[in-house]
């Protein structure tokens, strides 16, 4: 093999888009290593490490696009270089090539401009934030690892300005119908959402989407807002927004426990809130939420349930008793061996919901972020017994795109797991969003249908079940997407929770079958 | 809280400087909405006391 390169002098390239190059990079034919990256001392010294640094690179500035691979021949690497150019062609046309080096300079160009959103590392983040506050522009803050008392300071600044600051963390907000960063895209409606869990609030507004209704506005706070250290600022706001708001009738709020503190200050917040409010605050007692005047919500499921309640719409989801029938119809394809279930997740929301459900139906659940610490897998590359793993955690992520981005992440991990033969359930999660990847359930289906050609070769079937978190309005379509997977035999439930009940309600049955015929 | 600030957000056409992966507003785009592109690079590839130096100095921009 011998090491090859391409340098593009002054071409910029940003982070993503490297990263999803290096992937298409690695993918081709007479390809056995190969980089893709803006010619940093960090991107060189990778290259060093890896015995791939000419001398060409290292006369390269950071300034520089430079693909480097070692490769079988000259013809394999011009192979390779023109996938990738035809890749980054059939991207769809950008309206503008116009780029700016700074806010300052957008703004300036664009003083139109209201919104910013900002996906930089974490240690930079409060710097952007401080400039678009400081321009006027409210903020949606993708950026994660931003120390508390950093998320605190953009905060309080855009407090002081009368400015949104969603995020930092924030995976989802749709404002004035976009869909930014990874949210769906829903219908608009009389919901206002206000949320420090993405995948809650894209959840709950893609239901309300699908019964017929929608959101006039989803506000993502972060993952950490409602922390007493932050103090849950962005949600308190977000309240007092919707609550303005001549297109908000309902205001639903979704978070994980609040900090002690927080939670006073939200519950008091509610009570005194003049339009009806439904509060699926994980880990709160009823009577609790339910002292401050809202309705409570057990999950996301009945958050949603509970919001188009207060329409008077009935949304049908599977009971109890219509999963276990289905239970009881797909048991009998297993075989003998075959007592344990696998769930791949992309995101640690679901993958906790899944537990949550799987546990008090299955017992202990082994993970790389177990409900119980002991629990938690060796290595997150060897599952055992039953087992989930969340590949959006930073062990799989960290130099890579979210798997709702980049679903090459847990690829491999289909056909790894059907090949233990005491696997009877795969239970997959797929997220649509207009940056994710155009078909994420069929980039799946070819290893779906050869881990279950695998298993039928040596005579077992996988039940394979699924749930697709989206909208019809979605680029991907979800009514595509789940046709998909129906037609590889894949069973697709409503929403995450009723697909690991399902899978929960195989597996006991077939230990109880197990049992029965010793 | 004052939230005509926010309310005028909710009543305008929304358009968003986007300070990263181009990815993001691409997918804005895609939705029929205004993207400005800022091509984020840290300041002085990211030497942290180079940085310092040019806050003081009032040159980051």
């Amino acid at each position: 093999m011998t090491v090859f390169a391409n340098i593009q002098k002054g071409r910029y390239m940003d982070s993503l888009e490297t990263l999803f190059a290096a992937s298409l990079l690695n993918e081709q034919e007479g390809v056995s290593l190969g980089f893709v990256g803006m010619a940093t001392p960090a991107f060189q010294k990778e290259l060093e490490q890896a015995g791939m640094l000419t001398e060409e690179i290292r006369q390269c500035t950071g300034s520089d696009t430079v693909v480097a691979a070692q490769c079988r021949d000259q013809a394999a690497f011009d192979a390779a270089l023109a996938a990738l150019n035809s890749h980054s062609t059939a991207d769809a046309p950008r309206q503008t090539e116009e780029s700016f080096v700074s806010t300052r300079a957008a703004v300036e160009k664009h003083p139109e401009a209201n919104l910013c959103s900002i996906a930089v590392p974490g240690e930079y983040a409060l710097s952007e934030v401080r400039k678009a506050l400081n321009l006027g522009l409210h903020c949606v803050v993708f950026s994660n690892n931003v120390p508390l008392e950093d998320e605190r300071a953009m905060k309080e600044l855009a407090r002081e300005k009368g400015l949104l600051c969603m995020g930092p963390d924030c995976g989802v907000a749709n404002i004035n119908g976009a869909a930014l960063v990874l949210s769906s895209i829903n219908n608009r409606g009389p919901f206002g959402i206000c949320g420090a869990s993405g995948t809650g609030i894209q959840h709950v507004a893609a239901i309300l989407h699908e019964a017929g209704t929608g959101v006039s506005q989803t506000i993502g706070t972060g993952g950490n807002d409602l922390k007493d250290q932050v103090g849950g600022i962005t949600m308190l706001m977000g309240i007092d927004a919707l609550e303005a708001d001549p297109e908000t009738r309902y205001i639903a709020l979704i978070s994980r426990k609040p900090g002690q503190k927080v939670l006073d200050k939200i519950l008091d917040r509610v009570r005194r809130c003049r339009k009806p409010v439904v509060a699926l605050l994980m880990g709160c007692e009823r009577q609790v939420v339910e002292s401050a005047g809202a309705v409570w919500a057990e999950n996301l499921d009945d958050c949603a349930l509970k919001c188009l309640e207060l329409v008077g719409i009935r949304y049908p989801l599977a009971t109890e008793e219509q999963l276990a029938q289905l239970a009881q119809e797909q048991v009998g394809k297993l075989s003998k061996g075959q007592k344990y279930l696998r769930g791949l997740y992309s995101g640690g929301t679901y993958m906790d919901e899944a537990a949550g459900a799987l546990v008090p139906r299955v017992g202990r659940v082994w993970s790389n972020c177990p409900l119980d610490l002991a629990w938690k897998l060796e290595d997150s590359y060897c599952s055992r017994e039953n087992s989930c793993v969340d590949y959006g955690e930073e062990e799989f992520t960290l130099g890579r795109p979210h798997p709702a981005i980049d679903p090459s992440i847990r690829k491999p991990a289909i056909l790894r797991e059907a090949a233990d033969p005491e696997v009877a359930v795969m239970l997959l999660d797929f997220i649509l969003t207009p940056p994710g990847h155009p078909d994420p359930a069929g980039y799946l289906l070819e290893d779906i249908r050869l881990a279950q050609q695998m298993a039928e070769n040596e005579g077992r079937h996988i039940i394979f079940i699924a749930s697709v978190l989206g909208t019809t309005a979605d680029l991907q379509d979800l009514r595509q997407q789940q046709q998909k997977l129906e037609q590889a035999g894949v069973i697709v439930c409503q929403t995450n929770y009723r697909a690991a009940v399902l899978a929960g309600a195989i597996i006991r049955l077939k230990k109880e079958r197990d049992a029965d015929e010793l | 809280m004052n939230c005509d600030k926010i309310l005028d957000l909710f009543r305008s056409e929304l358009v968003t400087v986007n300070v990263g992966p181009r990815l993001f507003a691409t997918a804005l785009e895609k939705q029929g909405y205004a993207a400005i592109q800022v091509d984020w690079k840290p300041a002085a590839g990211g030497d942290a006391e180079m940085i310092e130096i040019l806050e003081l100095l009032g040159g980051l921009d």
